[in-house]
């Protein structure tokens, strides 16, 4: 079975975009989260990575990245109350522990692992869409000029993984279908076996890859792909979304502090901070394109099919949208 | 030369001299002093048994050898006039494509276009030049819909052919096909056979075919070069060939060929037109060859009675033996990543001990699945499925092989047993990786077998996904043997395959799938008889219901009783 996070061609603006405009455009979301530690902000980025992702169809990726990333994030917060002690508001002490000492769970400490977990939820999420809507070979093939060894290894070993993959169900299959009296086959044996059919896949991949030309000079300036007409909008969104987290940081809009009491800034700044940041996700919307009506060549508009106008009616000039 | 020049035909799309060749560390050659020429244009059928060299050849041709596997290599091998034993492979990639035997580590990229396009890229042609490469090598192999396609989510025919096209992009002079159609169903085969046939007409591309199913391809062909123990034993036309393989290898003989041979009718025909028309002319104008042979005076021969009508019940099953499996109603779905699909759905079959049945049916008709939910790896979406036991051999008899010696996979008397059944007793001490290609899979049948059997007595189903992949005809022989033997002692034997001439020396009964239903079942020379892409070449020859083989066949011929 297929891995939700495995990229999948599908005609929308973040997979047609050229990989250099989806990572800048999923990077830039990725910043504000790491820029940020004001939860509102956080969420904010988190639901534009969401939705994001559920624009460009990657909607199973996005899924299992939230439990994943909600999961994670749980797991800060617990730790982050039973590790830290600071905070003023005391909600359980909870006496000594072997190896933490005392515990006193705080009300700023889970604020704190609350902010820490949503910067990873977010970044996890992020990364799911990347992985399941950017085009790795494009990836790769954009990176091979710069670091053609690099690319080559990244090359072979994005493409066994998948190979390997499909080789450990088999081997597991096959040792489910061993007689009784066949010698058991333990997790020893069947690794081996899988990484040395690895080695020969390798070979045949690179043997594949020599003959496609790989091991020929990288040439730089004619290996550019032609600029998806998505590109500039991903860019520009990007490059807002820069722009506005610098501007947010100079007018306040990260006012949050955790200890020893927690502080959550919600001024303008924030707000509006957020609603940019949250309606970010919207960029790999994809517009229906218009109807627009063909005109004759006098300038006179072609009615749309089943319209009526004299032209029509006599039979002459007629275009079908 | 000029490029000019090689395109006119001026040069040899392939001129080997004097090649021989040696893996490293191995004490045999893989080639001895081969020497041929493949001209521009021309479409030459490389035959041979397995491990006769015909893969090394071809490797030698697109630069894999010596570059990639080293080894010694003497002589020359010029592709296009480029000397490909100092050039490598990347170099060679304008001149010269290769499809090797397994598309899945053929591709390398994400979709398909990007594979295409993946040599275009390499050598940096601009982006509009490649885009209109893509779109026409796409079209030239009808696979534009699959463009846009994640190449892991395509069949094995689909992703054969996007190889074949990222191979081909370049407009090489010269493309060179290790079995190709080793994993393909009869009709993707046939398909592909003629998509090479119209490139290399319409395009003027060299081919150099390494294929064991001769019958397929041999009409196609131009000249044929024969391989023998790395040695070239044979360069003509098809239709000398034919002679020599009746004269030297008969295990190169093709169906009718084979059915001329033992009518003596001559010439021997290169394919099933040829066969027809050199019937006509022995029998008169006209008419279906039934009624030809009227006109030879065998009035009779045309309709012989259904072989083993005796042995089959109206289910077409042998009464007299127990039941092994049953499926009712049987639907089973699977999720391969996308949209969860059917893969079967509501079979109803029945088979009994002793039963020998081919399994056959397109690329995902549900073959594969079938076995596997027999053998417990997929759970049944509805019906009922009842299997008494079972061993299941799958595709990749390798997977099976774990261990450095046979005795260490089989251990104790109940593995000795499952060995003397395969007759492998005597390789206890081997190393797995060490035994033929035949024997392995032997190897691997007794580890399914063992523990299963009451002293000698099998499963009471005995299940082989695919076995002769790759295989030459006299590896098929030992495995059509080893299928009588199992049978015989009881268990039923049923082989999903693709090869409807194998499936005619095993089988009695054939079950034709199409797309999760059971299409056809009967008895094997009344299926194998009655159709033209699930027929054999000997009954699409005769057109003679229940005639399928070529004894059959020579029998009705000659005005015996088939």
């Amino acid at each position: 079975m297929k891995s939700p996070f495995a990229y999948q061609p599908r005609p929308r603006p973040l997979q047609l975009a050229s990989p250099g405009a989806s990572v800048a455009y999923l990077g830039a979301i990725v910043l504000v989260a790491f820029l940020y530690s004001n939860p509102l902000v956080l969420v904010a980025a988190g639901v534009a990575a969401t939705s994001a992702g559920l624009l460009a169809g990657a909607r199973r990726a996005v899924g299992l990245a939230l439990k994943m990333g909600l999961a994670l994030g749980l797991l800060i917060v617990v730790v982050n109350a039973v590790v830290v002690n600071r905070g003023e508001t005391v909600l359980a002490r909870l006496g000594e522990w072997p190896l933490f000492g005392r515990v006193d769970v705080t009300l700023e400490a889970i604020v704190a692992g609350l902010s820490g977990g949503l910067r990873a939820a977010v970044t996890i999420v992020a990364a799911a869409v990347y992985s399941a809507c950017v085009d790795p070979d494009r990836v790769l093939r954009a990176l091979r000029p710069l670091a053609g060894r690099s690319a080559l290894t990244a090359t072979l070993v994005s493409r066994l993984v998948p190979v390997a993959a499909a080789d450990a169900a088999r081997l597991r299959d096959a040792a489910r279908l061993r007689g009784p009296g066949a010698a058991a086959v333990g997790k020893g044996p069947l690794a081996r076996r899988l990484l040395a059919g690895s080695l020969d896949r390798a070979v045949d991949v690179a043997a594949t890859l020599e003959l496609r030309g790989y091991s020929l000079d990288a040439p730089r300036a004619r290996n550019r792909r032609s600029r998806s007409r998505y590109d500039r909008r991903f860019y520009a969104v990007a490059a807002l979304l820069l722009a506005a987290a610098i501007a947010g940081k100079v007018l306040g809009a990260d006012d949050f502090q955790t200890y020893p009491a927690v502080e959550i800034g919600l001024g303008p700044a924030t707000l509006a901070l957020s609603a940019l940041v949250a309606l970010s996700g919207l960029a790999p919307l994809r517009r229906k394109p218009k109807r627009q009506a063909p005109h004759h060549a006098d300038g006179t508009k072609v009615p749309l099919y089943g319209g009526k106008s004299s032209r029509r009616q006599s039979g002459a000039g007629v275009a079908r949208v | 030369m000029s490029e000019l020049a090689i395109r006119r035909g001026a040069a040899p799309a392939l001129a080997v001299r004097g090649l021989s060749y040696a893996y490293p560390q191995a004490s045999q050659p893989a080639l001895e002093d081969v020497s041929f020429e493949v001209s521009p244009g021309e479409f030459v059928l490389l035959a041979g048994r397995s491990a006769s060299g015909k893969s090394s050849l071809l490797k030698a041709a697109c630069g894999l050898v010596p570059h990639f596997h080293g080894g010694e290599i003497e002589g020359e091998v010029r592709v296009a006039d480029l000397d490909a034993i100092a050039a490598g492979p990347g170099e060679l990639a304008a001149a010269v494509g290769y499809l090797a035997q397994d598309p899945e580590t053929q591709v390398v990229s994400t979709t398909v276009a990007a594979e295409i396009e993946l040599p275009l890229a390499m050598r940096g042609d601009e982006p509009a030049a490649r885009a209109r490469a893509v779109e026409e090598v796409a079209l030239a192999l009808a696979i534009p819909h699959l463009l846009d396609r994640a190449v892991d989510t395509l069949s094995g025919g689909e992703l054969q052919r996007a190889a074949l096209a990222a191979a081909l992009v370049t407009r090489p002079r010269l493309i060179l096909l290790d079995e190709p159609t080793s994993q393909l169903d009869p009709v993707a085969g046939d398909e592909l056979i003629w998509l090479l046939r119209r490139l290399n007409e319409e395009w003027g591309v060299a081919v150099l075919l390494a294929e064991h199913r001769l019958e397929r391809c041999l009409a196609a062909a131009d000249r044929v070069l024969a391989m023998e123990a790395g040695r070239l034993s044979f360069d003509g036309a098809p239709a000398d060939f034919l002679a020599w393989s009746r004269d030297n290898d008969p295990a190169l003989e093709t169906p009718a060929a084979r059915l001329f041979s033992l009518a003596g009718i001559d010439p021997l025909p290169i394919g099933v037109r040829e066969a027809r028309r050199t019937l006509d002319h022995c029998g008169g104008e006209g008419g279906t060859p039934s009624e030809r042979l009227v006109l030879l005076g065998q009035p009779d021969l045309g309709r012989p009675a259904t072989p083993h009508p005796s042995k089959l019940s109206e289910e077409g099953v042998p009464p007299s033996q127990p039941l092994t499996f049953g499926a009712t109603g049987l639907w089973v779905e699977l999720d391969r990543g996308e949209e969860p699909r059917d893969v079967l759905k509501g079979i109803d079959l029945k088979i009994r001990r002793g039963e020998r049945v081919a399994l056959m049916g397109r690329n995902g008709a549900g073959k594969s699945t079938l076995l596997r939910a027999a053998a417990g790896l997929h759970e049944p979406t509805a019906g009922k499925l009842s299997v008494d036991s079972i061993a299941l051999l799958t595709q990749n008899p390798s997977d099976y092989l774990v261990r450095e010696r046979v005795g260490d996979e089989l251990p104790g008397e109940t593995g000795l047993a499952a060995l003397r059944v395969v007759d492998l007793e005597h390789k206890v001490d081997a190393d797995p990786r060490d035994l033929s290609g035949g024997e392995r899979q032997r190897l691997a049948l007794a580890i399914a077998l063992a523990g299963q059997m009451e002293g000698e007595q099998l499963p009471g189903l005995v299940a082989l996904d695919e076995p002769t992949r790759g295989m030459d005809h006299a590896r098929k022989g030992e495995f059509v043997r080893l299928i009588g033997e199992l049978a015989q002692r009881g268990a039923a034997v049923v082989v999903a395959t693709h090869d409807v001439e194998f499936a005619s020396e095993f089988a009695d009964r054939v079950v034709l799938l199409g797309d999760g239903v059971v299409i056809a079942d009967g008895p094997m020379p009344e299926i194998l008889s009655g159709g033209w892409y699930f027929a054999t070449e000997v009954a699409r020859v005769l057109d003679l219901p229940g005639v399928v083989t070529p004894e059959q066949g020579a029998a009705a011929l000659r005005g015996e009783a088939p």
